[in-house]
């Protein structure tokens, strides 16, 4: 058996405001939705212990505002990300426009190591609200991610509950590819083995 | 141990399980199993999964293994093997043929490793009915000398000394022990990582289950240690070292018992003399074995926790029924106290641990409150004195000075506020000391003098107007707002004349409306959404649109109004006969995130659409500098609290520093929407009219965010280490905060602002800065109650006599007579003579924190000049 650590994977969740990012966070986090979310103003995040193929990850899921406006001042929470959620809200023509947008500027601020092969996950959310209201039909989603490096693309509902556990499972195993993708340099600093209080996985966040 | 072997359950044995897992009736008969891989194999009797060796500091290097209790074939053979409690001899002999081990899950084979883990898991307290054989682990007593790698040992516990147990705590996320060898080494610490290992979590789920009591025998919350020292105890005689209570001693001779065990009380947790190389991460005096002293209580204290935590900081204890009906009791540690599903307490224990420590100085600090209403805050103040800063020299701090007579902290009625004007609706008392009574004490909510206050802090009207100025003048703005409104209307409705004109206003009002539909809407004003559209001729009006009410549709409109107001015309609308703004600065600025969440208590107050615009309009003055695009007002506003943080509390800088975290962005929300997110709505109305008084400064605002800072220093400083705790941390405080302490604290870190900067002031020989920017505050000087704020007075000689406080105000006020407008022109003009002083002054004060000295609100026009061009992006905005 190989020796197994904790890890902390950082997955910053991106698009447009009034996506529903907070409440894909919430539905997947707490299983909870409720309709009496306040608009996100600077950043918060929730996280989440999972099972990754026998791992024990903690998710840290990043919620920012989705004013563009808001972004130039939190370059502080895009760094060491692992993952990078895009969603848009398929009755929003615009939301699933400004994709591109949202990517690049995640590429910009985070700017990963290796940018081409930075996992993202497109998500399309609110579904529930039925066809006749739908913008983005998945066809076209489908072949935007497709264009894009081929990301996956789950198509959810934060209120019905739909696709969330199946879409953060990817996101998951990819933050984590991603994680362990990247060497990390010692952390040695420290001589005292038992300083246990200094050790990143020991928060209680 | 992986999920799927956790969950195969090992009693009763499957027919495919092991070889080793032979069906044993007879204790003593293992011994004459013989199996292929050894010669001999040991009993294993207990043992636990996830025990961790952590060789660096690096979590990645960490070594997962079992630590076990095994058994070998006793030399002689002892007739009763199994131990017997009450016969200490016997273990005594036993005490050889019992082996303490820890081994790899690297080093077993497979069928080994399955023999571990069905051990692990047998439910119960004795060992397994079935005999589990596995190979002898190495016997070393060092563990260097180990064949399997470094770090595994067996030990017979005839030759382990003390065992040294540090549970988790706060510090200390993983609990482990250390074994000391009679021989005089200490093996390697081993962590228990308890949330990985299934036992474990069983054992915990179990108990609670049982008897609702997740703590362990001792009344310390359960973990895995607890389970090897139980094992132990069924061997071998354990002792707690009294002296050292994180000391388990085994089979003490009286010799160890007298050196270790009673003798030495009094060095009772000052220091570690068994392993004195090994760091506890809380060296200030722990109290106990590694513990700080707030988790200690809470592992005393079983279901006394918050009965104790009082205790923790050492104020009044009250029961837990008291607290439970306390509704400021967060509802966390509500559910504590109420939900008898202890599950939910172990489940959250953890996460509720650092908040517990929190609402621990927060209850105490209520109940503290309670018993003596007025002395606290006099005595707080001082507390935050001493805590945080340097030895800058600290004037006028006595508590006399900062304690108000209770009527200047009662809330200004209706009454008292008509008493301020004359028969003319004139106001007959000096700006300052409306100011003053509006800081400390607030307007009442109830009897409606908010909305007649507060067009006047907002400067909707102007402090020297009359009663017919004022509504000649407000007739006129209705009238503008009424046109404003059906510009913006006629355009929705006949077309804008461009194409993107169409698509940005059509833009803007779909996000003006998703936000107010997430606007406040636990307030019965804006709850309701069962009404269809009040008015089907909209451009709001959608038949297939959330459910409304008429308020959220009057924030809408008010909000796309205030577009109109701030966009400027633009030259291609030039043919339609629209309404031309009359705003001389339109910023722009579109509709911004967190726009609805400052209107929506205006409109709330005034329940009046055109007074509640113009007010709006009024507080965007000194709020728009946040919403524009380059962010310029919170960059600047995040920076200046870098400073103060600095100036105020350079350790906790220190801290924030190495903790990555002074980008200060946890205020983000706080300086954005005023702290409305952090305070509940009543309080939310009270801190914004103390704000809008300037009373000792237009950015007091920053000193309320230091002042929460401050309040929670010391949790901060001892346990967040990273920016996404702080982070964290700061944002969950929301619905936490005591208003009036924080207003208090801010006052006096202000009060201390000021007597540094003149302390810097007068060191650095300076002429003393004549006016204009810089407010001078010398109460000593000020005694003739000329040429200096009535406010000043108002406090320093507000403390001992109430009627010379009155007598004081009235000759002011006959004196300041007209009011003095607040942005006399003779300050704008002493603004260059201020320049060039703050010029000479930059090395020590920078003009930011000088700022922070006056009342003049910072617009955006202010900071113009500075305004970034904000980088490029494919986002419009």
């Amino acid at each position: 058996m190989s020796p197994r650590k904790k890890v902390l994977l950082k997955v910053i969740i991106l698009g447009d405001s009034g996506v529903g990012k907070t409440s894909l966070m919430n539905q997947y986090v707490n299983k909870k939705f409720s309709t009496s979310y306040k608009a996100t103003i600077g950043a918060d995040f929730l996280t989440k212990e999972v099972t990754v193929d026998d791992r024990i990850v903690t998710l840290q899921l990043w919620d920012t505002a989705g004013q563009e406006r808001f972004q130039s001042l939190g370059v502080a929470f895009y760094r060491g990300a692992d993952c990078c959620v895009l969603v848009y809200d398929v009755n929003s023509a615009k939301s699933f426009e400004t994709l591109d947008s949202w990517r690049d500027e995640f590429l910009i601020q985070a700017s990963p190591r290796d940018p081409e092969s930075f996992p993202f996950v497109v998500l399309g959310n609110k579904i529930d609200l039925g066809e006749e209201r739908r913008m983005i039909s998945q066809k076209r989603a489908l072949a935007y991610c497709q264009q894009r490096g081929q990301m996956p693309y789950f198509e959810t509902s934060a209120k019905e509950s739909i696709n969330v556990e199946q879409a953060f499972e990817v996101i998951a195993r990819n933050a984590l590819a991603q994680e362990e993708s990247e060497e990390y340099g010692g952390d040695f600093s420290d001589p005292i083995n038992i300083n246990l209080d200094q050790e990143r996985d020991g928060c209680a966040c | 141990m992986t999920s799927q072997q956790a969950s195969s359950k090992p009693d009763p044995p499957s027919p495919s399980a092991s070889f080793y897992d032979l069906s044993d009736d007879e204790e003593g008969g293992y011994n004459t199993i013989t199996h292929t891989s050894t010669t001999r194999g040991v009993k294993l009797l207990y043992s636990k999964s996830k025990v961790y060796v952590h060789p660096t500091p690096s979590a990645k290097d960490n070594i997962p293994g079992f630590i076990a209790l095994v058994q070998q074939k006793p030399a002689p053979l002892s007739p009763d093997d199994r131990p017997n409690s009450s016969d200490s001899s016997g273990k005594r002999t036993n005490a050889a043929s019992y082996l303490l081990a820890w081994v790899p899950e690297a080093s077993l084979a497979q069928d080994e490793l399955s023999a571990y883990v069905k051990v692990d898991l047998k439910d119960g307290e004795s060992p397994p009915k079935q005999t589990y054989l596995v190979p002898p682990p190495p016997v070393a007593t060092s563990f260097e000398e180990s064949p399997v790698g470094p770090y595994s040992f067996s030990l017979p516990l005839s030759s382990i000394y003390s065992i040294h147990v540090r549970p988790p705590s706060l510090g200390w996320w993983y609990g482990s022990i250390v074994v000391n060898t009679r021989a005089g080494s200490s093996l390697p610490a081993l962590f228990f990582h308890d949330s990985e290992c299934e036992s474990t979590i069983l054992q915990k789920k179990k108990r609670a289950r049982e008897s609702f009591d997740p703590f362990g025998e001792s009344g310390e919350l359960f973990w895995g240690g607890d389970e090897v020292i139980r094992w132990l105890k069924r061997y071998v005689m354990v002792e707690r070292s009294t002296a050292e209570p994180s000391i388990y001693l085994i089979d003490p001779s009286e010799e160890d018992r007298l050196g270790f065990g009673q003798g030495r009380k009094s060095l009772e947790g000052k220091h570690q003399t068994v392993n004195p190389d090994m760091k506890k991460p809380n060296q200030k005096n722990p109290p106990g074995p590694g513990m700080d002293p707030l988790t200690k209580a809470l592992k005393e204290t079983r279901w006394k926790i918050l009965e104790q935590l009082s205790k923790v900081t050492t104020f009044t204890r009250r029961t837990a029924e008291d607290l439970a009906n306390n509704k400021n009791i967060p509802p966390q540690v509500r559910r504590l106290i109420q939900n008898p599903e202890i599950q939910t307490l172990q489940d959250e224990f953890d996460s509720a641990k650092l908040y517990l420590a929190r609402w621990a100085m927060t209850i105490a600090e209520q109940s503290e409150r309670e018993k003596r209403q007025r002395i606290w805050t006099a005595r707080d103040a001082l507390d935050s004195e001493e805590t945080s800063v340097g030895d800058f020299e600290i004037l006028d701090m006595e508590a006399g000075k900062m304690t108000l007579a209770d009527s200047k902290r009662r809330p200004v009625n209706l009454e008292e506020w008509e008493s301020f004007f004359d028969s003319k609706g004139r106001l007959q008392v000096t700006v300052d000391e409306v100011k003053e009574r509006i800081f400390h004490g607030g307007l009442d909510p109830e009897d409606g003098v908010r909305k007649e206050a507060w067009p006047f802090l907002l400067e909707v009207y102007g402090w020297d107007s009359t009663e017919e100025e004022r509504h000649a003048y407000m007739n006129s703005k209705r009238d503008e707002y009424v046109q404003l409104k059906g510009a913006w209307w006629d355009r929705m409705i006949e077309g804008a004349a461009t194409p993107e004109q169409e698509e940005w206003w059509k833009e803007q009002k779909s996000r003006i409306e998703k936000d107010v539909h997430r606007t406040d809407r636990h307030i019965p004003l804006f709850a309701g959404e069962d009404i269809p559209h009040p008015d089907p001729s909209s451009p709001f009006y959608s038949p297939d649109g959330p459910g409304t009410n008429v308020h959220l549709e009057q924030l809408k409109d008010m909000l796309l109004t205030y577009l109109e107001y701030d966009t400027p015309p633009s030259p291609t609308t030039s043919s339609a006969p629209h309404y031309q703004t009359r705003n001389p600065h339109p910023q722009n600025l579109g509709y911004v995130q967190g726009m609805s969440d400052l209107l929506s208590p205006l409109y709330a107050v005034f329940q009046d659409d055109a007074v509640a615009f113009w007010a709006f309009v009024a507080f965007m003055r000194r709020m728009s500098r946040n919403f524009v695009r380059s962010q310029v007002g919170m960059r600047a506003q995040l920076s200046t609290l870098d400073q103060l943080v600095q100036i105020l509390d350079p350790k906790l800088y220190v801290h924030l520093q190495a903790a990555d975290s002074t980008n200060f962005f946890f205020f983000f929300r706080m300086l954005l929407v005023w702290y409305k997110r952090e305070f509940e709505w009543s309080d939310t109305l009270r801190l914004w009219e103390s704000l809008w008084t300037d009373y000792y400064s237009s950015q007091f605002h920053l000193f309320i965010a230091v002042a929460i800072l401050e309040k929670h220093r010391d949790v901060i400083m001892d346990h967040l280490r990273h920016f996404d705790e702080i982070l964290k941390y700061i944002n969950e405080l929301s619905g936490t905060i005591e208003l009036q302490e924080i207003l208090f604290r801010a006052e006096g870190l202000f009060r201390r602002f000021e007597k540094t900067i003149e302390a810097v002031d007068r060191k650095n020989t300076f002429p003393e800065p004549s006016g204009g920017e810089l407010r001078q505050r010398r109460p000593a000087d000020d005694a003739d109650g000329k040429n200096q704020d009535s406010s000043t007075s108002a406090i320093a000689t507000g403390t001992g006599n109430p009627s010379s406080t009155a007598a004081g105000s009235s000759s002011t006020l006959r004196q300041g007579l007209p009011a003095r407008p607040r942005q006399a022109p003779a300050q704008q003009a002493q603004k260059g003579k201020a320049k060039e002083v703050e010029k000479r002054a930059e090395q020590v004060v920078t003009p930011e924190l000088r700022l922070l000295l006056s009342r003049k609100i910072i617009t955006f026009d202010d900071e113009e000049a500075d305004v970034a061009k904000p980088r490029a992006s494919g986002l419009k905005d």
